[in-house]
């Protein structure tokens, strides 16, 4: 078990991108996978076998951590799958711009203007709402491969 | 809605007015429910009539004139709701007249109404008549049961008879306490009236029906169309039928006890709850009716009369006339008990061979059965056969069964049950696995013959003795069930269905049936197990002859098969104990004095000399396919539990100089030599050997085989090391060893299912059991443990972890080594106990850091908490003082820190079901925190440290309501509906009350009022057991309050009182709030009569406490009753609740008790008005 393997400083911005190899065996329900390309929540595992005497594949069932979709893939249990590289970022809100951008403070000082407001009402309005009302509110950003998204906030008492 | 109440008083028109429309108005309701229009009102309509007062003429009236069925059929049962609601209230005229026109309408109308009305009408008379039946007089009674009787026995012509036994048929199943309606009354009145109609009724009513049937079998027999009169048998046969089923009780006056010696008959109830068979035990008393009246002779004459008419028109082998004939048939078959005299079973033999005579031309020759049923023939009379042949096993001695057939034919019941079964596993092979088929349930049926016969129950562990016929059968029918099933095997091995893959699907799928073929097995043991090796020898070879240059599937697939069947015939199931050797392995084989020629020893060697070549990685690669290593491991581990190292034997050994004693009997057979050849002084060693090997191998060499692994580690590891005498020799085994090592540093074993290392290491730290002193057997842990709890300390003290931890990689290690330690802290015992405490102790500063870093990764916090959980739980009872104090502030900060992170969080995603998950990780989460709350709390209950904490300055109370305290506000009510965490929520609110009340007034407000909530909450679960814990807590607190302010001390304080709350509001202190509603629980609601004691405990205190309020509610309640009867009834009842008994203030053990029975009095008088009006 050594760690060497696990140094990339020199590619900190691609690590948003990154995926490892790991076997599908040792892929488990609540951990991550890549399917079809895109990052997934695996949310149930199966295990079959390639005939009666033959060796055992994974049946994966996940959900797009980002759009909510739902995706399968087979994979022999001893082969390697793709496991995305999922970070979630907490920063605090300061405010909700009007053309749908949320300006977010980070933990440096500096502030971070991309993050788009999520599409489904729902959840924009849990973000609006809990802004309206005055609330100090921690947006917890989650992103992979590429993809970023506000997957959680908390409400750290009011301001 | 208008009343239905009967009659005004304007006369006789008005009257007649009244009526009419009552019945348009039910008859247009009954209409409009059959079509769908506005059904709501249309059942409201039809329950103001059931529901008005005294309904009866309006009823009578709809049931005489109304057109619509359906309406008399509402009148019938509204006139039964009606009287039994107001039985009380009626005269005795009023009563038997109700009965009078349901039974007289019933006949008046005999055939020409429909049938569901009149079933109905009948119905309710016998509901009625039974509801009277300790009013009626004796007169009364006879008076309506003459008209019975003049009815059943056809007098009045073929439909009133029918009606006669179709009301028989209500009256008994109205009074068989299964199948009867409770209106509204106690047990005590059912079992009074079963009795009573047991005793007075039962034969009689046997008696008419069967010369019912008698008049009307002439007539069937003699012509093809008597339908009515077929019908009329039917009935007849159904109730004879019915009574039969009855649970007789007074058969051998009072006597339960019988002498089992006596004669063949075996007497054993409990066989009847494993087969479908229910044995008819109806005593002594009916021997001159049931057995020498001679109805079975003629109940098989009419059936053959029958049976030659299944050709004709009109019968078949499944009219319902045949049915019900064969029915009562296998009813008389399963007669048993004390209806027979103790003549040495004569009679009952003569009364089986009488019924068995009858039967065999339903099932012989069995090989044209099949062949008719195979050409279109309908099966059930053939099934019904096969389970007159499982009733006759049940009630029979092996001997007995064996003797029956052999009177009227040159060979016994053993060879004809033995070729039935070949012929239908014959026909079932040629059918697809999946197809439901007949020859499926006879099987089965014939299965159940075998085990009822080879495995009675009462004669625990002894065996039975067959007669030779039925040995020779049992071996027949063994040989052809193997070859069978191996035929089917090497058919089956390419298909490729995914369901019958797994070992453990196809082992509970064929669990009992493989257990009843080892049954077979073992009654002709002598024959198997060289069967067995045969067949064993005969593939190992194919395999290795074929040397790749053929597919070995169908070999395989073989194999499979062999090794669960021999598994099933060698050894039992242990069910988590120590199975013995079967017995008949013991008995068996007293020849071969020599074990290396002992038939067992050699089937046993076979395979385990099979599996050691599976550590061959050429023959590995070649036929040892995953799934043949699954069937491999599972007979390996249920082989050792029984015979590897016996604990038995190594007793034995030691006391080997006291010959003589009891094991002398056992050692005649070769159970001892099997056990000897495999104990620790001769083979044992080197069988423990190959096993670990062999487990290792499935480890190493079958990557990603999660299922193989999982069976390894659960089944075999588990199984080994549960047993100290193996313990002790594994831990010297270089091969354990090697597994240990590279266990801690190989690569290929962090690839393992992150549950299985959980179990491994587990195994391995448990094994250190082994060792004779606690020194070495820490220093073994210490060795296993420490390169894990290094790695972890390093991970976590990286200077960038925040970056690197949410790398796939580092997740899988992290959750890898969290598991790992999971399961060795699990596996704490008091010899280990000290280096499992370091290797927590070690890594505590790691976790909280942990903890910080995958905040958001649920997965790793969960394995997280449950591993400080499950070490805490096996570590606090052991722990120091000072140690203690460590855990505990550890365990304060893990807290503080989890809420910190969870608190106010919400989890937002456009999937539904991450959502879901995301609650239902949470929850976990919460249940692990209150489980380490719980196992602190057990610290002031066990405690086997030398000095006491409280010198130490640690109150485990304190710690445990700060914690609650913490834990509390992440525990919404939303989360309370998840059934674990709500039970274990309030199981340790409870136990904190209860037993730590002082601490309560310690509590803030908020803290305070999270509490109440929770128990308000809880108060009104649906969990019977969440109420009782909550009730607990009141009485604690409430008891509490009492005794303190009574000595004039504090109490709950400022809790107890009212207040004024931020907002302004008065609110009522907290036993005021608790009196209201447990009050209101208590006298209006739905709840458990269980809880009724746990709630007066808890009401008598609150009573006590806020005695000024109780006297306002009980005020407010007297106030409330219009009517002046129900209000001084009232009045009486709180009166007596708090002062009959000589109930007095003080809180004891007496009082309670008083008080409890106070309680109950008083809810019987005034809960059931205080309900409804």
């Amino acid at each position: 078990m050594s760690d060497e393997e696990h140094h990339f400083e020199s590619k900190a911005d691609a690590g948003a991108s990154k995926t490892y190899p790991q076997q599908a065996g040792t892929i488990r329900k609540n951990g991550y996978i890549v399917i079809k390309n895109r990052p997934c929540k695996v949310v149930e595992v199966s295990t079959s076998k390639t005939g009666k005497h033959g060796h055992a594949k994974c049946h994966f069932v996940g959900i797009d951590i980002f759009n909510g979709k739902k995706l399968e893939d087979i994979v022999p249990s001893s082969h390697n799958c793709d496991v995305p590289h999922v970070t979630r970022t907490d920063y605090q809100l300061i405010d909700i711009s009007e053309d749908g951008f949320l300006s977010l403070l980070t933990e440096n000082g500096s502030t971070k203007d991309d993050l788009r407001l999520p599409t489904d009402e729902t959840l924009l309005a849990q973000i609006k709402d809990g802004f309206a009302e005055g609330k100090d509110l921690v947006v917890t950003a989650m992103s992979s491969m590429g993809e970023e998204q506000i997957c959680a906030l908390k409400d750290i008492g009011p301001k | 809605m208008q009343g239905f109440a009967g009659g005004g008083d304007g006369g006789a028109a008005a009257e007649l007015a009244h009526l009419q429309s009552t019945m348009r108005a039910i008859e247009a309701a009954c209409t409009s429910i059959q079509m769908h229009l506005n059904p709501a009102a249309a059942e409201a309509t039809i329950l103001s009539l059931s529901r008005s007062p005294q309904p009866y003429k309006a009823c009578q009236f709809i049931l005489e004139n109304a057109q619509v069925a359906n309406a008399r059929f509402q009148a019938a049962g509204s006139i039964r709701d009606a009287a039994t609601r107001e039985w009380a209230f009626l005269t005795a005229e009023d009563r038997r007249s109700l009965v009078s026109f349901c039974l007289g309408f019933a006949m008046q109308h005999a055939g020409s109404l429909e049938g569901y009305v009149l079933a109905k009408v009948s119905s309710v008379a016998a509901q009625l008549l039974k509801r009277g039946w300790h009013d009626f007089s004796t007169a009364e009674k006879e008076t309506f049961f003459h008209q019975i009787k003049q009815a059943s026995l056809g007098i009045h012509g073929i439909h009133v008879q029918f009606t006669g036994i179709n009301f028989l048929e209500s009256l008994v199943s109205e009074f068989s306490p299964s199948t009867s309606s409770a209106m509204g009354l106690p047990r005590e009145f059912h079992e009074q009236c079963r009795r009573s109609l047991e005793l007075d009724y039962l034969k009689v009513f046997y008696c008419w029906t069967r010369d019912a049937a008698l008049s009307v079998a002439n007539k069937i027999t003699g012509s093809d169309s008597a339908v009515d009169e077929v019908k009329v048998c039917t009935a007849a046969l159904c109730l004879i039928l019915q009574i039969l089923n009855w649970e007789f009780q007074c058969n051998s006056n009072g006597k339960k006890g019988v002498n089992v010696f006596s004669s063949g008959i075996r007497h054993d109830t409990a066989l009847s709850n494993r087969t479908e068979c229910i044995l008819v035990q109806p005593g002594p008393g009916w021997r001159d009716i049931l057995i020498s009246s001679g109805d079975i002779v003629w109940l098989l004459n009419l059936y053959t009369a029958l049976r030659r008419k299944f050709s004709h028109e009109g019968f078949s082998i499944d009219c319902p006339i045949a049915v019900s004939a064969r029915k009562l048939i296998l009813q008389y078959c399963s007669l048993t008990g004390t209806i027979f005299p103790s003549d040495n079973g004569q009679l009952q033999e003569h009364h089986l061979l009488q019924l068995l005579s009858g039967i065999i031309p339903w099932i012989e020759p069995p090989d044209l059965v099949s062949k008719q049923i195979e050409c279109g023939k309908s099966e059930s009379e053939m099934l019904d056969g096969c389970r007159a042949l499982l009733a006759m096993a049940t009630v029979t001695s092996p001997t007995m069964f064996n003797q029956l057939l052999k009177s009227i034919r040159p060979f016994g019941t053993f060879t004809l049950l033995s070729t039935l079964m070949c012929e239908v596993i014959k026909v079932l092979m040629t059918k697809g696995p999946d197809e439901e088929t007949w020859s499926w349930e006879a099987r089965d049926i014939l299965l159940d013959t075998w085990t009822a016969l080879l495995m009675p129950l009462d004669s625990a562990g002894g065996i039975v003795l067959l007669p030779p016929e039925g040995v020779d059968a049992a071996a027949t029918l063994f040989a052809y069930i193997v070859e069978s099933e191996l035929k089917a095997a090497s058919a089956s091995a390419f298909n490729d269905d995914s369901d019958s893959d797994y070992l453990h699907t196809s082992i509970s799928a064929m669990d009992e049936r493989l257990s009843s073929y080892a049954l077979i097995a073992r009654a002709a043991i002598d024959f198997a197990i060289p069967l067995l090796t045969r067949h064993c020898t005969e593939r190992f070879s194919r395999l290795h002859q074929g040397g790749g240059s053929f597919d070995p599937t169908e070999t395989l697939e073989e194999l499979y098969s062999l090794l669960l069947i021999t598994g099933h015939v060698l050894a039992d199931e242990g069910e988590g104990e120590t199975p013995l050797v079967p017995t008949a392995i013991q008995r068996h084989f007293a020849d071969f004095v020599e074990p290396d020629k002992n038939p067992v020893v050699i089937l046993c060697c076979s395979i385990i000399g099979f599996a050691e070549q599976s550590l061959n990685p050429e023959s590995r690669s070649s036929f040892f396919s995953p799934r043949l290593m699954e069937a491999i491991i599972w007979f390996l581990a249920r082989w050792s539990q029984t015979y590897l190292m016996s604990p038995e034997e190594s007793q034995d050994s030691s006391y080997s100089s006291k010959a003589g004693n009891v094991h002398q009997v056992q050692s005649i057979g070769s159970g001892r030599t099997v056990l000897r050849y495999f104990s620790e002084y001769d083979h044992g060693k080197t069988v423990l050997d190959i096993i670990v090997r062999v487990a290792m191998a499935t480890f190493m060499s079958y990557p990603g085989e999660k299922f193989l692994q999982g069976l390894t580690c659960y089944q075999l590891l588990h199984a080994l090391v549960r047993q100290k005498n193996i313990c002790i020799h594994l831990v010297t085994l270089k091969s354990w060893s090697q597994l240990a090592t590279a266990f801690a540093n190989e690569k290929t074993l962090f690839l393992l299912n992150a549950s299985h290392q959980k179990s491994v290491a587990q195994t391995l730290v448990l094994s250190a059991s082994g060792f004779r002193d606690s020194e070495p057997a820490n220093q073994y842990v210490r060795n296993l443990m420490g390169h894990m709890t290094t790695y972890l300390v390093e991970i976590s003290s990286k200077n960038d972890l925040k970056r690197v931890a949410e790398q796939p990689d580092i997740i899988l290690s992290v959750t890898c080594l969290l598991e790992r330690l999971r399961g060795a802290a699990s596996a704490s015992e008091p010899r280990m106990q000290k280096s499992i405490y370091e290797m927590g102790f070690s890594i505590l500063n790691s976790t909280l850091i942990l903890l910080e870093a995958y905040k958001h990764e649920s997965a790793v916090i969960y394995l997280l908490l449950k591993f400080v959980v499950e070490w805490v739980e096996g570590q606090i009872t052991y722990l120091e003082a000072q140690e203690t104090k460590v855990v505990i502030d550890y365990c304060m900060r893990l807290l503080q820190l989890y809420s910190s992170h969870n608190i106010g969080k919400i989890s937002l995603s456009l999937s539904s079901s991450l959502l879901n998950d995301a609650k239902t990780e949470k929850y976990k989460d919460l249940r692990a925190l209150l489980q380490l709350l719980s196992s602190l709390c057990s610290k002031d209950l066990v405690d086997f440290s030398s000095d006491s904490l409280e010198a130490h300055g640690t109150s485990i109370s304190q710690v445990v309501f700060y914690g609650l305290h913490i834990v509390t506000p992440l525990i919404s009510l939303e989360l309370l509906k998840y059934p674990k965490l709500c039970r274990d929520y309030f199981s340790l609110l409870s136990h904190m009350l209860e037993v730590y009340p002082e601490m309560v007034g310690q509590l803030n407000n908020e803290a305070f009022s999270h509490i109440l909530e929770t128990l308000e909450f809880g108060l009104h679960h649906q969990d019977s057991e969440v109420v009782n814990m909550c009730l607990r807590a009141l009485r604690a607190l409430a008891s509490y309050h009492y005794k303190e302010t009574a000595s004039g001390k504090m109490g709950l304080g400022s809790h107890a009182s009212s207040l004024r709350n931020p907002k302004g509001e008065l609110q009522e202190g907290i036993f005021s709030r608790f009196l209201r509603k447990t009050l209101q629980l208590l006298l209006f609601e739905d709840y458990s009569p269980d809880l009724v004691g746990a709630a007066a405990d808890a009401l008598f205190p609150l009573i006590l406490c806020e005695q000024g309020l109780y006297q306002k509610l009980g005020n407010e309640l007297i106030e409330r009753q219009a009517n002046q009867t129900f209000k001084s009834r009232l009045t009486n009842a709180l009166q007596s609740l708090t002062s009959s008994n000589q109930l007095s203030c003080t809180l004891d053990r007496m009082n309670y008790q008083r008080f409890r029975k106070n309680l109950t009095n008083f809810l019987i008088e005034v809960r059931g008005f205080l309900r409804i009006v």
